[in-house]
């Protein structure tokens, strides 16, 4: 130890990132900056820093990054930071702690015991006979905690009962859990992605959307979104929103499971979240060419609607429920090669259009809601380690502040030609508690010692 | 319906008015009967106001709904006022020290006052919003508010150590009754200790629901941010104890300034920023 600490351990740059001092002013810092990001909106574009806040404050923003402070270079830095102080002062406690628990209890003399705060002694001319040293020492045995005896360095026996010296191990858990918590985040942040989905009513999809990067991301098996449900209470308030989902693996029909917030579908280490929906109108036409071929088409806003025999694409623009008391749908049109149009269709009125020279007519029959459902979709291999972090944090920091390490002695003997007996204890924490163990071995010793109270 | 929750809750913000005015009386004053009298008020408005939050949770059934009164800002405020004073009142058991009462009861009146009298607050019983129905509602809101009922009582105590460090001299007066500074330090930093395990584990509720509701269990909203600035400022007052100079002046500020940032956490996050948490939004 000696060795150890005064070579690498007591450089100044050792020192500095071993000391509570760093710890407290880190802890203030990261207090006072994590303010920022709840100040100032996260995650908006750039355009919108600089239309809210003005070309000046906008170049802080940037070069800080403060529309992402806590995943910014100096935020991390700080928490970087945070991360080395725990590990280097743990370290260098490490030693102290060591020396504390493998330090001899029972090498402690007489004069010492009397001079502990919770003592107390009685001494007798007579000498104690075997009957009754026994049962004194099975009367303070019975207080409890790791029993040991030896003979002691300045004669007579010494008995120990110790009790809760692992709790110094406490602190080490408490801030080893917040790297357990760091690297669970780190773990999920590596291995694990965030995307989202949005999924129509009877659609089956097989990929999902990266929420940062935008990229796809295969899922290995498909879903399928058989229903969406919004339940709505008395009051017009929303009471549930609720997806019927089911997982295929090569178009068979794997797993089911009816999602609402609050209660995801979990597969294959993938978490689908009910998280919004959408309801987009969808409309039914009837369109007819020039050789009076008639078809219906389904056209909707978010995917185009193909005509084969004519090339032609369709798709909708904008619906209005009401126009003059009907309702009334712009589509968009385009052919094969690329030239598109769109034009306004009302109910009950047909129109005639013209695409790449020919001449067709159209006209709305149906006009119906249809949902899409939005999942967040999660993959994040890290959260156990978190919540093992967490168990930790609270089991350490109740070892800390509430698990005391108690050492009770007794020491009998012979001092100045009279019998002694000597009760004494220490302990870091719950002096109470400590104060009715003294009592209760007390008044046990009290009445094998003969002495009347 | 007269003897509904709401007349209860009226009932105590008049009851827990009545015991403040009494603590602070009986510090004043002196007068040692007085100091009875008020924790007798205080466990009786405690006592009315379990019956209401018990009634107002059965009332819920009745409406169709069935949850806990735990679900928006007027009950939020019912249940810190009610956890103020409980903790309050375990504290003056374990210390028989009334004077203390005079700082920390004021906490639970003003917020049954501002519950039942601000023009802003909802009290009506309102269904859950799908977010809002998750097991993990009860566990976060009461641990959240165990730990936010601590800090206001170790905050009470950081004004008291402020006013008697200030005027160390006076044995005697008001400050004289109080109890000494070291009791007070020690008091102050017992029920930091308290409060932090508390908000610790209201923050990991809140995560274990953020990652069953949304799929993240952290996302840097405003709301858990302010209670991940109110755990740092708290995390500062443990380990100023173990720098030099850091003494119980620093702490006391410090249980102060951590009390605003949970003020913060609980309400300017609604009122100035925004975010997910709808909760407690009206
Ligand atoms: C937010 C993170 C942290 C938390 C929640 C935390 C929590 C605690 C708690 C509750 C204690 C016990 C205090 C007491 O006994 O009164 C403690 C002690 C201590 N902490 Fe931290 N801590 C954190 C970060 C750090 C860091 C970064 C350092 C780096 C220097 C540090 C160094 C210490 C030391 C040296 C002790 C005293 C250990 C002892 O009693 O022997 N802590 N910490």
């Amino acid at each position: 130890m000696k060795i150890l600490s005064s070579t690498y351990q007591d450089t100044s740059i050792w020192r500095f990132f071993s000391s509570v001092r760093l710890a407290v002013f880190l802890l203030i810092t990261l207090a006072i900056t994590s303010i920022i990001g709840t100040v100032i909106p996260q995650g908006e574009t750039l355009q919108f820093y600089l239309e809210t806040f003005g070309p000046n404050f906008f170049r802080i923003i940037k070069a800080l990054h403060l529309y992402d402070t806590y995943h910014s270079w100096w935020y991390l830095t700080l928490l970087g930071l945070f991360s080395i102080n725990l590990i280097i002062c743990t370290l260098r406690r490490l030693p102290f702690t060591l020396k504390l628990c493998r330090r001899d209890s029972l090498s402690l003399d007489s004069e010492r015991l009397l001079k502990m705060p919770f003592k107390k002694d009685w001494e007798t001319k007579k000498q104690l006979d075997n009957d009754s040293t026994q049962s004194i020492i099975s009367a303070f045995k019975k207080v409890g905690g790791k029993f040991r005896e030896r003979d002691g360095v300045d004669g007579g026996r010494l008995f120990l009962a110790e009790r809760g010296k692992w709790s110094y191990w406490g602190v080490y858990a408490l801030h080893g859990s917040i790297l357990i918590i760091f690297i669970g985040a780190l773990v999920g942040l590596f291995l694990g992605f965030k995307g989202s989905v949005m999924l129509p009513e009877g659609e089956t999809i097989d990929y999902i959307v990266n929420r940062q990067t935008g990229k796809r991301i295969s899922l290995g098996f498909s879903v399928r979104c058989n229903r969406f449900n919004i339940a709505f209470y008395d009051n017009g308030a929303p009471k549930e929103y609720r997806s019927d989902l089911t997982v295929l693996n090569d178009d068979k029909e794997v797993f089911h499971k009816s999602i609402v917030v609050n209660d995801p579908m979990k597969y294959k280490g993938i978490t689908f979240y009910q998280a919004s929906y959408r309801a987009i109108p969808e409309v039914t036409v009837q369109v007819s060419n020039s050789d009076n071929m008639q078809r219906s088409l389904t056209i909707s806003a978010f995917q185009k609607t193909i005509w084969p025999e004519e090339q032609l694409s369709f798709s909708l623009i904008q619906y209005q429920p009401n126009v003059h008391g009907r309702p009334a749908a712009q589509i968009w049109i385009a052919d094969n090669e690329g030239r598109a149009g769109n034009f306004w269709l009302l109910e009950g009125r047909e129109r005639e259009f013209k695409q790449s020279g020919n001449l067709y007519k159209m006209s709305l029959s149906t006009a119906k809601q249809r949902y899409l459902t939005g999942l967040q979709v999660k993959k994040d291999p890290g959260v156990w380690i978190v919540w093992l972090g967490c168990t930790v944090l609270i089991a350490g920091f109740s070892v800390v502040f509430w698990v005391p390490h108690r050492r009770l002695w007794l020491w009998i003997g012979r001092r100045k030609g009279r019998t002694f007996v000597i009760l004494s204890g220490q302990t870091n924490k719950n002096k109470l508690q400590l104060e009715k163990d003294i009592k209760k071995i007390e008044e046990a010793l009290n009445s094998n010692l003969g002495v009347g109270q | 319906m007269t003897f509904s929750s709401s007349y209860l809750f009226g009932l105590t913000t008049f009851i827990y008015m009545g015991a403040a005015a009494l603590y602070l009386i009986r510090w004043i004053f002196r007068v040692r009967k007085v100091g009875l009298l008020a924790t007798f008020v205080t466990i009786s408005g405690l006592v009315i106001q379990t019956v209401g939050i018990g009634l107002r949770w059965i009332e819920s059934y009745q409406l169709g709904y069935g949850h806990a009164p735990l679900s928006n800002l007027y009950e939020s405020l019912v249940f810190f006022s009610w956890i103020t004073v409980l903790v309050y009142l375990i504290i003056e058991w374990q210390t028989r020290q009334r004077v203390i009462g005079a700082f920390t009861t004021p906490f639970a009146s003003l917020s049954m006052a501002y519950a039942s009298f601000s023009p802003n607050i909802e009290d009506k019983i309102q269904p859950l919003i799908p977010a809002l129905k998750s097991n993990w509602l009860i566990a976060h809101v009461v641990t959240c508010f165990l730990g936010y009922a601590s800090f206001a009582v170790a905050c009470g105590l950081g004004i008291m150590y402020l006013f008697k460090n200030r005027y160390s001299g006076a044995s005697g007066g008001l400050i004289g009754v109080m109890p000494d500074c070291k009791i007070l330090d020690e008091l102050i930093h017992q029920t930091i200790i308290f409060g932090f395990l508390w908000l610790s584990l209201g923050i990991i509720t809140g995560a274990i629901w953020a990652n069953d509701a949304w799929g993240t269990y952290w996302s840097w909203d405003p709301k858990e941010t302010w209670s991940l600035i109110t755990w740092f400022v708290y995390a500062t007052a443990l380990h100023a104890r173990f720098v030099r100079g850091w003494t119980g002046r620093r702490i006391a500020y410090l249980s102060i300034i951590g009390f605003v940032s949970v003020l913060f956490t609980y309400f300017g996050v609604n009122f100035l920023l925004s975010g997910l948490h709808s909760y407690g939004s009206q």
